[in-house]
């Protein structure tokens, strides 16, 4: 590796190389690690082309990071090599609010953007939880989607043109400043979703959509997790158009109960449903009809309201799973696995119980939540993390989430990408499509060097293909 | 060795899922954009250290002696990882391994010490001691222990103790930053031009990870100045005569501040407006105000309402 040279393009106080360094940029919120050889933060689009031309040529990795929250390992730099970290252009170069578009470097963070949009009384919606971090670039490395995705849609419903710096250097504008474009190969789209496995994007062009007016959010207790199930099935097939729907198994009220005090009846399933826009009379007419839903299927609506306060105090049992899950139970520790599946909406609450059953048989703890309304189940492996016995139960539960996930026709991921952990169960449910991105990946980077050996090239077991964070004892880990 | 006695924090360690909330409003991140600046990476780094993946080095050593310990990391933390507590202990293993590095702790200048010992009645974390040399008294700093808040620094009689320069927070990098700001041209249509000193622990407009596309173009400056309990009252008379119309002071609610320092700015602040009153300057040039952590709107329509104020006074000169 040619560090000099990496310094005499991005400037040397671009360019690091220590041990420190590189430890921290081998990681992310996954369970891997690995180390890159350098790290090198490019501030221009010609930077990272020059960049690029010399990876290329010396058939060094690439691994572009945004803020490296992926969960499954997606900026993890498993060959080495160079992780670029995107972050210094973070710059919103414009906002365009009579055209609806935006257009930005990838490092901006979704909440940034948000925030700047704001005045104008527009807003860029596909954001996922991790917003307040996330940057553009990682979200279309990902495909990104959240809480509001069951109305607004995914990351890739917002891309309307990149500019991409492919592997060999050459620097391409893909897709258009317009709402439609049918016109060839929608090749930005490719783009979305890949992970840093085609092209690194330097500017995106983002398709904004006006604030809502009103937003009122309701809450359904429901002493059966089925019925739970059926009302979000029949909310979604009633044609209401929720902007939030929201599942919490019983493990998830009892995680925010013991470990915030949250207070929340200790109930099969609580569904939380939001309805937004400009005219409250509809809006009205949103939440009444999910509410009769409910009901029909034994729900009990216990909260309603369209002030931020109330709904924010409502909500927020659902908002701080996340850290009650990582307390659940002293020296526990909250893992990333099997952690975003989607299954059909009939399958929704099938799909909770049996996740439960599989953490009972494999000795592990699992909750199953999330964005029900956009088909999601999140999912979280609490255990010990330094016992062996516990990983072997773990690697056979996400097997075992993953075949009945197959078996009723949902995908992998529905939200956070492939990379490294979801990829074995990812590959063998689609064969067809890893041929044709195969040929996809050999076309556009045939040295494979940008983020090599993931999605389809990633190891076919996920333990094994980077040592795993967790485990202090060395002798219990697996790389 | 030493670090051994940093597995007791094993399951906390754990406990963290690596999202990188915490550094959305971490000063230091801000300040070098590296990651292995945040919280996050210096907890992944400890966590490196502990099980024998990476040796502790000066550099390591260095950043984790950089905080500025605003406890927004751990406001902000997915798993409520006690950060601070963690990497305090961190400190305080490297130093007993010898790493003796400079970090973000006040500086003392023994010539100016007077070994008065008031820097030790405000220290709030207790970080300064007195020792005595050849019969002298003079203040130290206890690096593991100071939080770099600064009220020593306004504390102080002598002028000896003084925020390290390097984050944009010491007295030299503020008044340079006020000086440019004093010379940059402003729009037509903008009023006179005023600086809000706000404080680390509550909040302040700066707190973006993105550069927006229309920014420093108000004519008024947020300066970041660490507690408020810092401000001096010359940093204050020295930005009018420089050419600031007015100062606004953003700082925690009473009994809310960390070093127990605002009731300290409130009497300077209520002292300084009397002063200059007698200078023939109009003390609603200075206004101290409070701001909670989440309260972005109340800063933001204090700084407008401020702003307006001030242009209604016009220029000041002060002699
Ligand atoms: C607590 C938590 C909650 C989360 N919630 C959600 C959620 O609700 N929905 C969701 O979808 N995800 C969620 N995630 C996962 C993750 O945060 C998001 O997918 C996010 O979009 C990743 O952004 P990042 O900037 O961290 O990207 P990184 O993790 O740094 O990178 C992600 C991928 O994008 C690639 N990439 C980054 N920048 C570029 C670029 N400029 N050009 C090409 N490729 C690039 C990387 O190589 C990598 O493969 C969550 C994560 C955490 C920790």
């Amino acid at each position: 590796m040619d560090v000099a040279r990496l310094k005499s393009i991005v400037g040397a106080q671009h360019v690091r190389d220590a041990i420190d360094e590189l430890y921290v940029y081998g990681a992310d919120a996954s369970v891997h690690q690995a180390m890159p050889q350098v790290v090198v933060r490019p501030g221009s689009i010609d930077e990272i082309r020059e960049i690029a031309r010399y990876a290329n040529s010396e058939l060094i990795p690439i691994v572009a990071r945004g803020a490296g929250s992926g969960m499954s390992g997606h900026a993890v730099p498993l060959k080495g090599g160079i992780v670029l970290d995107m972050k210094r252009m973070n710059r919103i170069i414009e906002i365009k609010p009579d055209d609806m578009y935006c257009k930005v470097e990838p490092g901006v963070v979704d909440d940034d953007l948000n925030r700047a949009l704001k005045p104008y009384g527009l807003s860029y919606p596909p954001s996922p939880a991790s917003s307040r971090i996330a940057t553009i670039g990682g979200e279309i490395g990902n495909n990104a989607s959240g809480i509001r995705s069951v109305k607004y849609g995914a990351t890739r419903d917002y891309v309307l043109g990149l500019k991409v710096v492919l592997a060999d250097g050459e620097l391409v504008d893909l897709g258009a400043r317009t709402r439609v474009e049918a016109a060839g190969y929608q090749v930005h789209r490719l783009i979305v979703g890949s992970e840093g496995t085609l092209g690194i994007i330097v500017e995106a062009t983002l398709k904004l959509v006006p604030l809502p007016k009103f937003r009122c959010l309701s809450v359904a207790m429901f002493d059966k997790l089925e019925d739970a199930g059926e009302s979000i099935a029949d909310i979604i097939a009633s044609g209401c158009e929720p902007s939030m729907l929201e599942l919490m198994d019983d493990i998830a009220i009892k995680a925010v109960n013991t470990t915030l005090n949250m207070g929340l009846p200790e109930v099969d399933a609580i569904i939380f449903f939001e309805a937004d826009g400009k005219v409250k009379e509809a809006i009205d007419y949103e939440i009444t009809t999910m509410q009769e839903i409910c009901k029909k299927h034994n729900g009990q609506i216990t909260a309603t309201s369209y002030d931020l306060k109330e709904r924010t105090k409502y909500f927020s049992g659902r908002k701080k799973l996340f850290a009650a899950l990582a307390k659940y139970k002293d020296g526990y520790a909250c893992t990333s696995l099997a952690d975003d599946m989607a299954v059909p909406y009939t399958k929704m609450a099938e799909c909770a119980r049996k996740i439960h059953e599989i953490a009972d048989k494999y000795g592990v703890i699992m909750t199953a939540y999330g964005h029900c309304g956009s088909g999601v189940m999140h999912t979280k492996i609490l255990m010990n993390p330094n016992d062996k016995e516990k990983w072997e139960g773990a690697k056979k539960a996400v097997e075992a989430i993953y075949d009945y996930v197959d078996k009723v026709g949902g995908v992998t991921s529905g939200e956070h990408g492939i990379a490294l952990s979801k990829a074995p169960a990812w590959k063998k449910a689609r064969p067809d499509l890893m041929k044709v991105m195969t040929k996809i990946k050999k076309a556009l980077d045939p040295n494979n060097i940008l983020n090599p050996d993931k999605l389809m090239d990633a190891p076919d077991d996920w333990y094994t293909a980077t040592p795993i964070r967790y485990m202090i004892d060395k002798e219990k880990t697996a790389g | 060795m030493a670090l051994e006695n940093l597995k007791k924090w094993e399951k906390e360690l754990n406990t963290c899922i690596r999202c990188g909330y915490c550094y959305e409003n971490c000063h230091i991140f801000k300040l070098t954009n590296w990651e292995s600046d945040t919280p996050r990476g210096k907890l992944i780094l400890a966590y490196g250290m502990i099980n024998g993946d990476i040796e502790p080095t000066e550099d390591i050593a260095k950043k984790i002696f950089e905080c500025f310990y605003c406890r927004l990391c751990e406001a902000g933390c997915s798993a409520k990882v006690p950060v601070t507590e963690i990497l305090t202990d961190v400190r305080q293993v490297l130093l007993d391994d010898g790493f003796d590095v400079e970090g973000t702790h006040v500086e003392v200048d023994e010539d100016k010490c007077c070994g008065c010992g008031i820097c030790v009645s405000v220290c709030k974390p207790e970080a300064t001691t007195l020792k005595e040399e050849n019969g002298d008294k003079l203040a130290t700093v206890d690096k593991v222990k100071c939080e770099a808040c600064g009220v020593c620094t306004v504390a102080c009689p002598s002028g000896a103790r003084e925020l390290k320069e390097g984050y944009e927070v010491s007295r030299k990098e503020l008044d340079a930053k006020i000086d440019k700001f004093v010379k940059e041209k402003l729009p037509d249509d903008a009023k006179e031009k005023t600086v809000t000193f706000c404080c680390n622990w509550s909040v302040f407009p700066g707190l973006r990870l993105s550069v927006l596309p229309f920014e420093d173009k108000e004519s008024n400056k947020t300066l970041v100045t660490m507690c408020t309990g810092r401000v001096d009252p010359e940093m204050i008379v020295q930005a009018m005569r420089d050419g600031i119309a007015g100062v606004l002071i953003s700082a925690c609610p009473l009994g809310e501040c960390e070093h127990d320092a605002n009731y300290k700015t409130l009497r300077r602040v209520l002292l300084l407006k009397k002063m200059l009153q007698q200078l023939n300057i109009e003390p609603e040039r200075v206004k101290l105000t409070w701001v909670d952590t989440n309260e972005v709107a109340k800063l933001e329509k204090e700084i407008n309402s401020f702003s307006e104020e001030v242009s209604k006074l016009g220029t000041v000169t002060v002699e």
